[in-house]
């Protein structure tokens, strides 16, 4: 019997039988005679690549990480390392590389959605502090007080010596 | 689920079976719209409305974090990147445990698929107790999402130094000072006896009429120093801190005296926010996993394990970006 993924009409139930059932006989005969997919090795080996991944990401911290002083390319560095790791989990994990297409029809429009909310947010809120009213202005912290503050601590060292 | 009928006339059959329909002139074979069970096509939409949801939350964090005019250092929020690590690797551990544990039931290794399950349990109830310890971090620090526990300021202001006052000013904290003013010094430990010069140092600056500017980041160094960057930090305190032996509010846990984190604010409610919310799915992962440990996990339950299992990996796949984002950037 040929694997679901591959068969453009999926499983064809018998008479009588629900269309679950079907699916279940389906499932049954793939484990039966079909190894092309999953195995213990294979899970394995994905999961040594995300423990591989996650040390990875320290990479950034480590003192031979020429961008120290460009935070940015230390950040894009960890998105990819994470986006990596992520799609490693929906592959393998969630078996959706094994999936038939109706994989696409679930997944992309939910992600595109995701990513147009993100930048719906943008104007309002990430741009807030661009207009600020003297009252907010007032309160807020601004990077002169993280100096000072660093001034202080440095102060308090040199005071301890 | 939407099903389709082809009527195929006897005798042209495409190949794969059968055995049936040898009375009728016409058989009736039908096929789902979707090529895949109802509970997995459920589990997969709310996946999708789920991929919303912590896209919504986690949007929301990156504009607001980049957009902020100061956004504090993991270090200066008392995080620490190796326990956030080890419990993206513990998370990392139970996606493959419940993996097993579908491939053990599909071949009807039930003893096997209740072991792989067992163990995944127990990685999410360590993940939520590290996580605990991890809360427990902020609050004992004073970082909560909201007042009048959190005793986070922004900026060392006059508002910030009217409110260390207010609360040094207290009746109950007068009486604490007194007795600690009184407490001779051979009771105290070295530590305590420096903080306690410290201490009296910040309550003269903050009482002082001619107060400047510097003064009330110095006091609120002295409360709690934020840690410099690349300075190995020892969670709780000690010597860690450059000159001084820790905050005031360290040494002295009873004092409770404002702190001053530069948006620190924003950072506690998102942070619990997010850290919160996905705690929650993992409880309900966990209690998941409980009710499937009492059924026998054999290929008959495959379908079960392998929902439960999508769900517990889109868990810790929240989790591989909240780790990054959070801890270290």
């Amino acid at each position: 019997m040929s694997h679901p993924a591959h068969d453009p009409h999926g499983p064809v139930t018998r008479p009588g039988e629900t269309a679950d059932e079907a699916l279940e006989h389906s499932a049954a005969h793939d484990h039966g005679d079909d190894h092309g997919h999953g195995g213990v090795g294979k899970y394995l080996l994905v999961f040594l690549a995300l423990c591989g991944l996650t040390t990875m990401s320290f990479l950034t911290y480590s003192p031979a990480w020429p961008w120290r002083d460009q935070p940015q390319v230390g950040w894009a560095f960890m998105m990819a390392v994470s986006c990596t790791k992520a799609m490693l989990v929906v592959l393998f994990f969630m078996h959706v590389l094994w999936e038939a297409n109706w994989k696409y029809v679930l997944t992309i429009p939910a992600a595109m959605m995701a990513i147009f909310l993100a930048i719906m947010l943008i104007p309002d809120i990430g741009m807030r502090n661009r207009m600020v009213s003297q009252e907010r202005a007032l309160h807020m912290a601004r990077a002169s007080d993280v100096k000072l503050l660093e001034k202080a601590a440095e102060a308090a060292v040199d005071a301890a010596h | 689920m939407n099903a389709s009928a082809i009527s195929v006339p006897h005798g042209h059959d495409h190949g794969h079976h059968d055995g049936h329909g040898h009375h009728g002139h016409v058989t009736l074979q039908y096929q789902p719209g979707l090529p895949l069970s109802k509970g997995k096509l459920i589990m997969w939409l709310f996946l999708s409305t789920e991929i919303m949801f912590f896209a919504a939350l986690l949007g929301s964090y990156v504009v607001l974090r980049f957009g902020a005019a100061v956004w504090p250092k993991p270090h200066h929020v008392h995080l620490s990147e190796p326990i956030g690590a080890f419990n993206t690797f513990v998370l990392i551990c139970s996606s493959v445990t419940i993996v097993l544990a579908l491939e053990a039931a599909r071949v009807n290794k039930v003893g096997l698929a209740k072991t792989w399950m067992l163990l995944t349990l127990l990685l999410g109830t360590l993940f939520l107790g590290i996580k605990a310890y991890e809360y427990q971090a902020k609050f004992s620090h004073g970082i909560y999402p909201w007042k009048p526990r959190g005793l986070i300021y922004e900026r060392p202001d006059l508002y910030y130094g009217s409110a260390v006052r207010a609360r040094l000013g207290e009746p109950a904290m007068i009486d604490r000072l007194k007795e600690l003013d009184d407490t001779p010094a051979d009771q105290l430990s070295t530590d305590q006896v420096a903080a306690r010069t410290r201490l009296q140092q910040v309550r003269k600056m903050v009482a002082s009429p001619d107060q400047q500017a510097f003064d009330l980041a110095v006091v609120a160094d002295q409360i709690m120093p934020l840690p410099a960057e690349g300075a190995a930090h020892a969670e709780g305190g000690g010597d860690g801190h450059g000159g001084h032996g820790g905050g005031l509010n360290d040494v002295f846990p009873w004092l409770r005296l404002p702190i001053v984190i530069p948006g620190g604010n924003m950072w506690a409610s998102t942070y619990f926010l997010m850290t919160g919310f996905h705690a929650i799915h993992v409880l309900v992962g966990l209690i998941v996993f409980a009710i499937l440990l009492s059924y026998r996990l054999d290929a008959k339950r495959a379908g079960m394990i392998e929902n439960a299992g999508l769900y517990w990996h889109f868990v810790d796949l929240v989790w591989i970006f909240l780790f990054p984002l959070l801890y270290l950037f």
